[in-house]
């Protein structure tokens, strides 16, 4: 891979971000709602939204907004929040760690156990096994996530004693080093398992579809005719079928992102995702505008990596 | 005498009385009370904001000059006595003595100057929007006493000092800052129960005990860590799951579940710390030609059968709204008042009588209406939060039983006060008016016609009636209870009579904990001041 093609992906990667910067600002500014209401209470006089008014710029014009905005961005300030009085790129530094853990479980979990079990369910087409991953895969991938969350909620949490309801800590305990480590993942694991259900449900599908082509190629009859261990054929095989895996993980950024700030409003997980919910509600712009941000530079720069790792999985791709 | 109100009668099925002291056992010390919030914060400076988020995560931090019992009556906190003087146009406290701030600093009277001055009376909506006008000055003769001195004589002022409604605030702190930006925010200094421990944004808020409390032997609790969960849902289950001890509002459709269940206790009130005493308040729109016609307006009310919004809506946690002022304020609400009855058939007689014509099975149709087109159906748009969309659904169907087509408006907090204040868009909406503890602070921005303003939860109806203008004049310089009790039921009359709004139902929030805890005060902004929890 060349330096060049990398500064020029990077490159057609800064007039798309610019654009849905544009785009986020227009739609967040011309939605109908006031965030005077949210940040004034309901029990104010006129004078008093006035002065929340002066105090945010909300009295000035929407053009004009916009170049005091874009010129603080471009200098690496996000503003600062109506609601929380201090810099927005601090508030999100804040509650990243928490979504970045989530969604990094999630993503795994997806990734490694989708391609397990739809390697299994390949392996084993159209007997039992193949049946009923394929049930499970379509029933996770059809159920919406806050049913979900609530199913697991019910049945493995309440009553069971096995996992927390809410929260990323125990707060009747202030544990340190491995014992803090171990109450993070208990709370970590129904959210991640909701988060991750969908996109699972969708690797195995891809996976098994993908493992049955590339066991029947050529290639695959050669390996086996030579006399390789089955394990090697089928880590030959994978290796293949991985590509659209691959693809699927660089759109999936975008699909956490949104599927984080149901999940994290359910279990009460101190993310990114329940900032941005309490923000549209109270029309927090500069917070939301942040948010829109990061998202879509992620999500940027995840279909990029998705790029990248397609050389690296399969040595025939170049890059000019 | 009065039967007692439903939040008294609450408490004792709760098997709780109105202090700890009735409680046979002596309260357990220690432990850690975990409390499930809806949202997170912001800032923990409860005087320069109305939002219930703040002010229900930091109110244990702080205390007002007057707490208030269960009945909002005025309870000694940082004022241990007052004086009313000049028919009310001058207050006096004395402050308690030896009453430190968290950091050691000692509290004084210039705390509550600078409180009211530089804080509370430019960022406290409700304290601005209230007193602000009123108010003359404020002087402190000595370290211990404070002086109010307004300009006429003001009524509500001793309803308005706990530490919901005007938290004091440390000057040496907020001193020479701008109190929005102060980092101590995020960081506060108060002279409350509990101290702050940490702040993790989104997470959770962790105070400790402040051994220094004016209160002796207060609080029990070592703890109190503050969850933010935002589905009220999660709360429920984390409540039984055991991870939470507190809740602050239980939904109707879970209420059942939990008071069944000898694990927990529930009570229920009409306090809030966003807003209190709140009644479901349909508004008709007097701007608009169809609703300008008080027979049309008694006709909707006539046709709206509101026993249902209590039972199919609010799964009994309220009551069916009887005046315009709530219940809850049971000097000022007018006991026995004829409100309109349930009669559809007199609401078809008044349509009938004023032009609206039935043909056919479709809405009615303007037949000599004044100042409305002949043939011009009987159309109304109907507003409402999404939350309050079952109000919604109730109303179209009781309405269009008399011929009225009702349009459902579902919007947004953000949207809907726009829509409705600054743009009066609208026909009917429905809104939960919070009357907080006076009808000087939260009834006469319904009526004054100087209320009548794009700024948000004003006169929805645009009622004017100078007669009722002038009673609220009167009514806020008159500090006799008796006599501010006559002038409000006149105002009531009136607003009955004229029907610029029809009350529902006033609603009420469920509180619920474990039974192995107890002492809380579900009424007050320090609710946990002397809870206690077994282990």
């Amino acid at each position: 891979m060349s330096h060049r093609y990398l500064l020029r992906r990077l490159g057609q990667a800064v007039p798309a971000v610019a654009a849905i910067f544009l785009l986020t600002f227009l739609l967040i500014h011309l939605a109908p709602g006031d965030p005077v209401v949210a940040l004034g209470g309901e029990h104010g006089d006129a004078a008093y939204y006035a002065m929340i008014r002066v105090k945010f710029g909300l009295d000035r014009p929407l053009h004009e907004r916009l170049i005091v905005y874009a010129a603080r961005v471009i200098r690496g300030d996000l503003g600062t929040s109506f609601v929380h009085g201090r810099p927005v790129s601090g508030i999100i530094a804040e509650r990243l760690p928490a979504t970045l853990l989530l969604m990094l479980t999630a993503l795994c979990l997806s990734t490694l156990v989708g391609c397990g079990l739809g390697t299994v369910a390949a392996r084993c087409a159209h007997r039992p096994a193949d049946f009923f991953l394929r049930s499970v895969a379509l029933l996770g991938h059809a159920a919406p996530p806050f049913w979900l969350a609530q199913v697991a909620i019910l049945g493995l949490a309440v009553g069971t004693g096995l996992f927390p309801v809410q929260g990323m800590t125990d707060a009747r305990r202030n544990s340190v080093g491995l014992a803090h480590a171990a109450d993070v993942a208990r709370h970590l694991a129904l959210p991640a398992l909701v988060l991750a259900a969908s996109e699972l449900a969708l690797t195995i599908r891809l996976v098994r579809s993908a493992m049955i082509e590339a066991l029947g190629t050529d290639y695959v009859r050669t390996a086996r005719a030579k006399g390789l261990p089955e394990m090697q054929v089928t880590d030959h095989a994978l290796r293949n079928a991985l590509l659209p895996v691959v693809t699927l993980i660089g759109g999936r950024v975008g699909m956490l992102c949104a599927g984080a700030v149901l999940v994290e409003a359910v279990f009460a997980w101190p993310g990114v995702g329940q900032l941005l919910l309490a923000s549209l509600l109270s029309r927090d712009f500069p917070v939301l505008l942040g948010i829109f941000l990061l998202v879509s530079v992620s999500v940027v720069f995840a279909n990029l990596l998705t790029d990248l790792a397609y050389g690296w999985l399969d040595p025939r791709i170049r890059y000019e | 005498m009065r039967v007692p109100h439903l939040l008294a009668a609450m408490l004792i099925l709760a098997g709780m009385g109105s202090a700890p002291a009735h409680a046979q056992d002596a309260p357990a010390r220690g432990g850690t009370l975990v409390v499930a919030i809806s949202a997170d914060p912001g800032h923990l400076n409860p005087a320069i904001t109305t939002s219930g988020a703040t002010h229900t995560a930091a109110e244990l931090l702080y205390n007002g000059l007057l707490g208030r019992d269960e009945r909002g009556n005025p309870l000694p906190e940082l004022a241990e006595s007052w004086q009313v003087e000049q028919a009310g146009a001058v207050y006096r406290f004395r402050l308690r003595e030896g009453v430190k701030w968290h950091d050691g600093a000692p509290f004084t009277a210039a705390d509550v100057k600078f409180s009211f001055e530089e804080v509370l009376l430019k960022y406290h909506a409700r304290t601005k929007a209230s007193m602000g006008g009123s108010l003359a000055a404020i002087e402190t003769p000595d370290d211990r006493t404070v002086v109010f001195r307004f300009k006429q004589p003001y009524a509500p002022l001793l309803f308005q000092l706990d530490v919901t409604e005007a938290p004091i605030v440390a000057r040496h702190i907020y001193q020479g800052s701008d109190p929005q930006a102060n980092p101590a925010n995020a960081n506060p200094v108060g002279t409350g129960p509990f101290k702050l421990v940490s702040y993790k944004k989104g997470a959770e808020i962790r105070l400790v005990r402040n051994p220094g409390y004016f209160k002796k032997g207060l609080p029990h609790l070592d703890e109190v860590a503050m969850r933010i969960i935002p589905d009220a849902a999660t709360q429920v289950l984390a409540l039984e799951n055991g991870e939470v001890d507190f809740l602050w509002g239980v939904p109707g459709p879970q209420q059942s579940r939990l008071s069944a269940d000898a694990r927990f206790r529930l009570a229920q009130t009409a306090y809030s710390p966003g807003g209190s005493n709140c009644i479901m308040t349909v508004s008709f729109n007097l701007d608009r030609p169809i609703l300008k016609e008080t027979r049309v307006r008694r006709a909707l009310g006539h046709a709206t059968d509101r026993q249902p919004f209590l039972t199919q809506v609010l799964f009994g946690e309220g009551k069916v709204a009887t005046a315009p002022i709530s219940s809850e304020i049971p000097w000022a609400h007018a006991e026995g008042l004829t409100m309109l009855r349930f009669d559809r058939a007199e609401a078809e007689r008044l349509l009938e009588a004023v032009g609206w014509k039935r043909e056919g099975d479709g809405p009615r149709v303007a037949r000599g209406v004044p100042g409305v087109a002949d043939g011009t159906r009987l159309a109304i748009d109907f507003l409402h939060f999404p939350t309050f969309a079952k109000y919604g659904e109730l109303i179209r169907q009781q309405w269009g039983t008399i011929g009225v087509t009702v349009t459902l408006r579902p919007l947004e907090p953000a949207v809907f006060a726009p829509t409705v204040f600054k743009d009066r868009n609208f026909d009917t909406n429905v809104i939960s008016y919070c009357q907080g503890p006076d009808p000087e602070i939260g009834v006469r921005r319904m009526y004054d016609s100087s209320q009548i303003s794009a700024a948000p939860f004003t006169n929805a109806a645009g009622f004017r009636n100078a007669k009722v203008d002038a009673l609220f004049d009167e009514a806020a310089r008159v500090v006799e209870r008796d006599k501010r009790s006559r002038i409000y039921r006149q105002i009531q009359e009136v607003a009955v009579q004229e029907l610029p709004y029809f009350w529902l139902v006033e609603t009420l929030s469920t509180r619920a904990w474990p039974a192995r805890c107890s002492g809380f005060k579900p009424w007050a902004g320090l609710f946990a001041e002397s809870a206690s929890c077994k282990p």
